[in-house]
């Protein structure tokens, strides 16, 4: 019995608390570091319209396959008042694989036109709770969650894409109607916390 | 006669060890669980080559199923299907088999299927009781080996 009492706790502590749809941007004054050593705050990447946090990282094969669209992406909507940042929380990797020199050949390296910044001691994927690489989280100008979840239906192959699932919700955002799909699930990376 | 028996272990050796790396969605799993329910308890691990958490952990999962005999260790390789040549090595490196899985379906429907409560990151791991065949426990990245083991021993009572 103490058993079972034990597991059903386990259980609800175990359960993702992921930041709501609808939730206030949490940590917007949270110093992160970017890839050129200054710091950056996610009040500082704030766009007119909107703000897509991405949570990634240099090695996950998931962010590999599926980084060249963060880059359309950004090129497709930062000039329409979409600000995008990606946040690499792998905090007890910092030492190694993503280190913050690793950070910025891989910018450099995949053509990265938005800022990439290190997330000291992991504190904003916790206060989002963000799992995992490639992780997407868009909030409109209010600073409220509109979508969260993946950029699209299918890592492997950007023309295999069926569901556009971060771009219709982008283009929803600025357009002024509601978000079709507020949430979606893709396999990714765990992050690594300290 | 001695050629042909040399030649039919060469063969084996290429073949016979190689795992049957079933491609399955979650529905199909979950189906196949359930049908252990009563007989065995489970503990379903989904992983992937490119998940070091997933690789670390691995032959600790393989140990247990191998020491409880009510225990049936499912594996899903959550791997790309480009990739099917080195999850089948990978599996055949560390004793996996007769059948083993690997995930068909896109990624939310599979996600959503296992459990909605899993958010996608790896690895991923459920306990299923014997008896009842409920979850007794879940959870996702890696977890010492204590963690298994109570969830093993609640399963297998329960």
């Amino acid at each position: 019995m103490k058993n079972i009492i034990t597991f059903i706790l386990l259980f609800s502590i175990n359960e993702a608390s992921e930041l709501a749809i609808g939730s206030l941007m949490p940590e917007t004054d949270h110093q992160m570091v970017k890839t050129n050593g200054k710091n950056l705050t996610l009040s500082d990447a704030k766009g007119d319209k909107g703000t897509l946090v991405i949570f990634s990282s240099n090695t996950c094969p998931w962010v590999i396959r599926w980084e060249d669209r963060y880059v359309s992406i950004t090129e497709s909507y930062s000039s329409k008042g979409i600000g995008v940042i990606a946040v690499n929380s792998n905090a007890s990797r910092f030492d190694d694989r993503e280190s913050l020199g690793k950070m910025k050949s891989h910018a450099r390296e995949k053509n990265y036109n938005f800022p990439y910044v290190q997330d000291p001691e992991a504190k904003l994927a916790m206060a989002f709770g963000a799992t995992k690489t490639p992780h997407i989280y868009l909030f409109d100008n209010k600073d409220r969650l509109v979508y969260r979840g993946a950029i699209d239906d299918n890592a492997r192959n950007a023309n295999s894409v069926e569901e556009h699932f971060l771009s219709n919700a982008i283009e929803e955002l600025i357009t002024g109607q509601p978000i079709s799909k507020t949430t979606s699930k893709a396999i990714g990376c765990s992050i690594k916390f300290p | 006669m001695i050629r042909i028996i040399l030649i039919s272990i060469f063969l084996c050796v290429q073949s016979c060890t190689k795992v049957d790396l079933v491609p399955s969605t979650a529905d199909e799993l979950i189906s196949k669980i359930k049908q252990s329910k009563g007989e065995k308890a489970v503990l379903l691990n989904i992983w992937a080559l490119w998940c070091d958490p997933c690789v670390e952990e691995f032959p600790m999962i393989v140990d247990l199923g191998v020491e409880h005999h009510d225990l049936e260790v499912v594996f899903i390789s959550a791997d790309f299907d480009d990739q099917v040549g080195e999850v089948r090595d990978f599996l055949d490196r560390n004793g996996v088999g007769p059948v083993s899985y690997i995930k068909k379906e896109k990624d939310e429907s599979f996600i959503l299927g296992i459990h909605p409560s899993w958010t996608g990151s790896l690895p991923f791991t459920i306990v299923y009781a014997k008896n009842s065949g409920n979850i007794v426990d879940l959870w996702e990245g890696e977890y010492p080996e204590s963690r298994f083991r109570t969830a093993i021993e609640v399963a297998l009572k329960s």
